[in-house]
């Protein structure tokens, strides 16, 4: 069983004893197991054996298991892993300071065992954090083997403690888990989510406090006497005649002031900032005794977290716009006239779920038996608004309390519907499991906790009051392997279609109808059976008290070669199915295998659940009937189309040599000539005329000294001819020869009644 | 397309800025043919380019010629010590993170008074534009060898000229941990020089150019050989680097392919004396930003300011009553 695989066991051969599962010589038979159809009547009330599914064999006292719990609350951030559980803890202690090697055998069992004391004590329903049990359990430890504080052990102990770096509450696999995993997770993602908004928003408060502190600066009250002494502070007051620097500062000339309308902006926005109530103010900010507390945002209704987010929507509208303004003032880019309109126009529609992505999001605990049934509607309601709202629907119990038919009206089934339904609502992020699967979930979890719009976890916690004696981790693992609350997340921010928003990859098996696990045991003659056992919903069911009367547990000498495995008696044709009965293998306390004969109704709660499971599956891509309709009509028209290829070609004529051999030259396509890139040939200039390579102009002021008017800058600050008439060719002659990159070309003269012609020409050769 | 509020609303304040913008009242005071003129030149470009507001943008010098750029450029600048032109723009950058932050300097500036600060500038790599004005000689002084003066140069310092081998700046920064940007340029091809110019700026790190400038009083000819004959500049071009146009690639036909990431051809090509190499010699987007590693939790707001000091305070303390109590409110 994929999720109640173990670890190592510390005690590895009690295990393995326990797992093994002896035939046995059992008499007792409460009902007549010749008839397969067992009805209240016929059944009556259980008589026989507490038995459990033959697969839980090996599960015996989870306290001495090596699992994924008792899990780990982890304080702080943990470095963005919320959930740990004491193994992985404890390995990872290991790893660190215990080298591989016999030298270090001491100290691992040391640890591991330390890791079993307080594995019972949380068991045995002690609550606390990791450092305080692992102190106590040290302690215990100690003492047992009477050695002194300072002793070998106390030294070993305290080495491990070094290294352990992780703290937080240690719970155990109970009713009370699916709340405080998931409340856990939502603290810890409100919580960075706080220390972003905290860091954003101060950085504006900072920003804004700076453009009035340096206004300040600039009047005539900064530059008073009092205050000018004020900055120096009194150690140095004698040094500084302050009167005069006051007289001095204020003679200077006034400088700009931000305008008052912009002052008391800012001031508005600031006050606005500083006093949100949407996260606390964190350890080094200051709060004013008359301040409000800051608002909750856990609740155990829908209608209340509503309520509380409509009440809070103005501020919320107001904490936006001023976000904005901020930053437009840092900017200096607040025009009244253009912004002013647009944040008096400013209403819950322009709420972007950027926006709402800076506020926490409502976390909503329901649970069965304990919220009004009408709240799950009302979830679904809430949901459907689009709101940043977490809910939690806990169950407790899947098969609800009357009928193992599906009840209609059961607040336990309708929470499994319910997350079905809310993967319909296309933007709500949808998770199902049952608790054991948690600490695996930890992703999906965070994932869901983080996503901007709402969620939904329907988590069955395993608690069943009916399932006395049942531990609620294996119950809800079971539930899981049964197929009676599969595990699946919709998640709608992953993607664009449906193949990648769902996902039910996260249960065993997911491909087949019933996960299918090894189970070995001894038979009447000491030897060792192996048998491949699916675990169907049936099994499950079977765990539950309520359901005893429906099943009767045949002892070997009972066996009778009409009795079928359930999961066989499920594929049976209706007609064929009078003929056999089904079953499943059961375990006693002693470990005794039986074959637990079941009655119709079960049957027919597991072929339903089965159904269910199949469309689930389509939903996930796996058998999808769609898809396989589509290749099933796409493989018959291409086997059509090959057997008239084939055909064609049977039919057709032998080719004839010339053509068989036809020149490969004549079929491939003619190479195409490489088409050299044209040259960019620059376009050539005439020789007569004066011009300037521009793109090369270092802009060193040469020609501009010489003749602005005839040499100008582009817009690049790159020079060109202006006008080659406003001056003369003697200037052009200069600038040619004073440009150190030498790219002015001074072309003929324009005006031959120039003096020195014959000169300047001369001069010019080495230019053109 | 759709963008957030503050983003629209910012677009709806349209803004232009031409090259104009960037230039100050005071005309440069250079000499004329100064290289500094044509840097002055691609850095403007680079402002209007990229559009970068006059308020964002900080030019910050030490003392020499190359040093007067930020009283030619219409935007914040901070004409400080001399050598200490680094240290002044680190602090501009720490405290101000979103200004766009160049450091003009030259050789003596730079690798003679400020070497100490230039290293460590290089080790830190804060997100700055760094262009070292290069013409191998004290020229506001009127002629002094400086640490990039060719041997044997007759200075008024030197008058039986330069005894040492000159400092080669390109090899001494990529020697330093944390080299993130080195690239270098000559003023006479203004083009290759806005390129390398722009490709520093956009690098987020510390964007060291080493920028050849000709002086024409006191080195005047020194880099004639260069700028007459173009097979003596090797030009760098890459996917990663520079890429050059048909115009120019036409002149300067001695061209190299050289990949950025490649410190250690990089330091070969940088070690070059009798071509000039010009282009991006190196560049590692990796490396991280001192501003970032040390940036705080949380920004340091007046409200935290007090009450962290209050914390500390406390910690001295001696309330009347010795029990840990705090002291009864008034």
């Amino acid at each position: 069983m994929t999720a109640m695989r173990t670890e190592t066991a510390y005690k590895d051969d009690s295990v393995r004893q326990r797992g093994e599962v002896r035939n046995g010589d059992m008499d007792q038979v409460a009902l007549d197991i010749g008839s397969p159809h067992l009805t209240d009547a016929d059944a009556g009330p259980a008589t026989g054996p507490a038995l459990r599914p033959a697969l839980f064999a090996r599960y015996g006292d989870l306290s001495k298991l090596r699992y994924d719990f008792p899990l780990i609350l982890v304080d702080g951030d943990g470095g963005g892993r919320f959930l740990q559980s004491l193994t992985s803890v404890v390995d990872g202690i290991l790893r660190q300071i215990a080298l591989p090697g016999a030298a270090a055998e001491p100290l691992r069992r040391h640890v591991l065992r330390l890791e079993g004391e307080i594995r019972a004590r949380v068991s045995r329903g002690e609550s606390d954090t990791l450092s305080r049990l692992w102190k106590r359990s040290a302690a215990d430890l100690i003492a047992e083997k009477g050695e002194s504080v300072f002793g070998p052990l106390a030294t070993k102990l305290d080495y491990a403690r070094e290294a352990l770096h992780v703290d937080g509450a240690v719970i155990d696999c109970d009713a009370d888990t699916p709340y405080r995993v998931l409340a856990h997770i939502w603290t810890a993602v409100q919580a960075s989510k706080a220390k972003a908004f905290r860091k954003k928003v101060d950085a504006l408060i900072m920003k804004l406090s700076d453009i009035l502190k340096a206004d300040f600066m600039k009047s005539d009250k900064a530059h008073t006497r009092e205050a000018l002494q004020s900055a120096i502070g009194t150690s140095f007051e004698s040094a500084f005649d302050f009167a005069a620097m006051s007289h001095v500062l204020s003679r200077g000339p006034s400088e700009d002031r931000l305008s008052e309308d912009r002052r008391r902006r800012i001031r508005a926005v600031l006050q606005v900032l500083q006093s949100q109530r949407f996260y606390g103010p964190g350890r080094a900010s200051e709060r004013r005794p008359d301040q409000p507390e800051p608002y909750g945002f856990v609740f155990d209704g829908c209608a209340a977290a509503l309520d509380a987010f409509r009440d809070r929507l103005p501020e919320m509208l107001d904490f936006v716009k001023v976000l904005t303004i901020a930053e437009l003032e840092i900017q200096n880019k607040y025009r009244t006239e253009l912004h002013d309109p647009v944040f008096a126009r400013f209403d819950e529609s322009d709420l972007s779920e950027d926006q709402l992505a800076h506020f926490p999001s409502y976390l909503v605990c329901l649970r069965d038996g304990h919220t009004d049934p009408a709240e799950t509607v009302r979830a679904f309601e809430t949901l459907a608004s689009g709101l940043p709202v977490k809910v939690l629907v806990q169950t407790d119990d899947i098969l609800g309390t009357t009928s193992p038919e599906p009840p209609r009206s059961s607040f336990g089934a309708g929470s499994a519907r319910l997350a079905a339904m809310a993967a319909g609502l296309n933007d709500t992020y949808v998770f199902q499991t049952a608790s054991a699967n948690l600490y695996r979930s930890h992703d999906r979890l965070v994932t869901g906790m983080r996503y901007e719009g709402p969620a939904l976890f329907a988590v069955y916690s395993g608690a069943t009051p009916s399932a006395a004696g049942m531990p609620p981790y294996l119950l809800s693992a079971a539930a899981t392997e049964s197929r009676a609350f599969p595990t699946f997340v919709y998640d709608p921010a992953v993607g664009p279609d449906l193949a990648t928003r769902f996902d039910i990859t996260d249960n065993p098996q997911a491909t087949v109808d019933w996960p299918v696990h090894e189970l070995f045991y001894e038979d009447e003659a000491l030897q060792r059976i192996d048998k491949t056992v699916p675990f169907t919903h049936v099994d499950f069911v079977a765990c539950d008290t309520r359901y005893a009367r429906y099943c009767a547990p045949a002892p070997r000498a009972k066996w009778r070669d009409d009795m079928i495995p359930a999961a066989d008696y499920l594929k049976l044709a209706p007609e064929r199915s009078v003929e056999h009965c089904a079953y499943i293998l059961s375990v006693d306390a002693g470990n005794v295998l039986y074959r637990t004969v079941v009655d119709d109704k079960l049957i027919d709660v597991a072929r339903h659940n089965a159904d269910a499971w199949r469309r689930l599956q389509e939903l996930g891509g796996i058998n999808n009937s769609y898809a396989n309709r589509l290749l099933a009509r796409e493989r018959k028209a291409w086997e059509e189309q090959k057997a008239q290829e084939l055909a064609e070609l049977r039919t057709a004529a032998s080719p004839t040599p010339e053509e068989a051999v036809a020149p490969a030259e004549a079929v491939a396509p003619p190479i195409l000539a490489a088409v050299a890139e044209p040259a960019e040939e620059p376009e050539p200039a005439n020789p007569d005329e004066a011009w300037i390579e521009t793109a090369r102009c270092t802009t060193c002021d040469e020609c501009t000294q010489i003749n602005d008017r005839m040499f100008a800058y582009d817009e690049n600050k790159q020079a060109y001819i202006a006008d080659p008439d406003a001056g003369s060719y003697a200037q052009m002659i200069e600038a040619a020869e004073s440009c150190q990159v030498s790219i002015i070309h001074p072309g003929k003269p324009r005006d031959p009644s120039e003096p020195n012609l014959k000169d300047l020409i001369s001069r010019s050769e080495p230019f053109i | 397309m759709t963008a957030p509020l503050t983003q629209c609303l910012l677009r709806l304040i349209d803004e232009n800025y031409t090259l104009t913008d960037y230039q100050s009242d005071t005309p440069p005071r250079w000499c004329t043919g100064c290289g500094d003129n044509g840097i002055l030149t691609a850095v403007q470009r680079l402002c209007r380019d990229e559009q970068l507001s006059p308020e964002k943008t900080v030019m910050v010098s030490g003392i020499g010629c190359s040093s007067r750029l930020p009283h030619y450029m219409n935007a914040y600048g901070f004409h400080g010590l001399h050598g200490r032109a680094l240290p002044v723009a680190e602090g501009i950058k720490l405290r101000r993170p979103d200004l766009n932050v160049f450091v003009t300097t030259g050789d003596g500036d730079c690798c003679s008074i400020g070497a100490a600060h230039w290293i460590h500038a290089i080790r830190y790599n804060m997100d700055m534009t760094v262009l070292l004005h290069d013409n191998e000689v004290y020229g506001l002084t009127k002629m002094q060898a400086s640490p990039t003066s060719p041997r044997g140069l007759k200075s008024n310092t030197t008058p039986r000229g330069a005894l040492l081998d000159p400092l080669n700046p390109l090899t001494v920064t990529l020697g330093v941990p944390n080299v993130s940007f080195v690239a270098q340029a000559v003023d006479w091809i203004p083009e290759v020089l806005f390129d390398i110019i722009t490709q520093a700026y956009r690098h987020k790190g510390f964007s060291f150019v080493r920028v050849l400038q000709r002086c024409p009083e006191f080195m005047d000819h020194r880099f004639d050989p260069w700028i007459h004959d173009p097979l003596k500049t090797r030009l760098l071009v890459h996917a990663e680097g520079i890429q050059l146009k048909t115009d120019i690639s036409r002149i300067y036909r001695n061209q190299e392919t050289h990949d950025p990431s490649d410190l250690h051809r990089a330091r070969e090509v940088a070690s070059e004396t009798e071509e000039i190499p010009v282009g991006v010699l190196y560049r590692n987007s990796a490396v991280p930003c001192y501003e970032d590693l040390r940036e705080g939790e949380r920004p340091n707001t007046p409200g935290l300011i007090r009450t962290v000091l209050n914390e500390e305070f406390d910690k001295f303390t001696i309330w009347p009553e010795d029990d840990g109590a705090a002291p009864p409110a008034e």
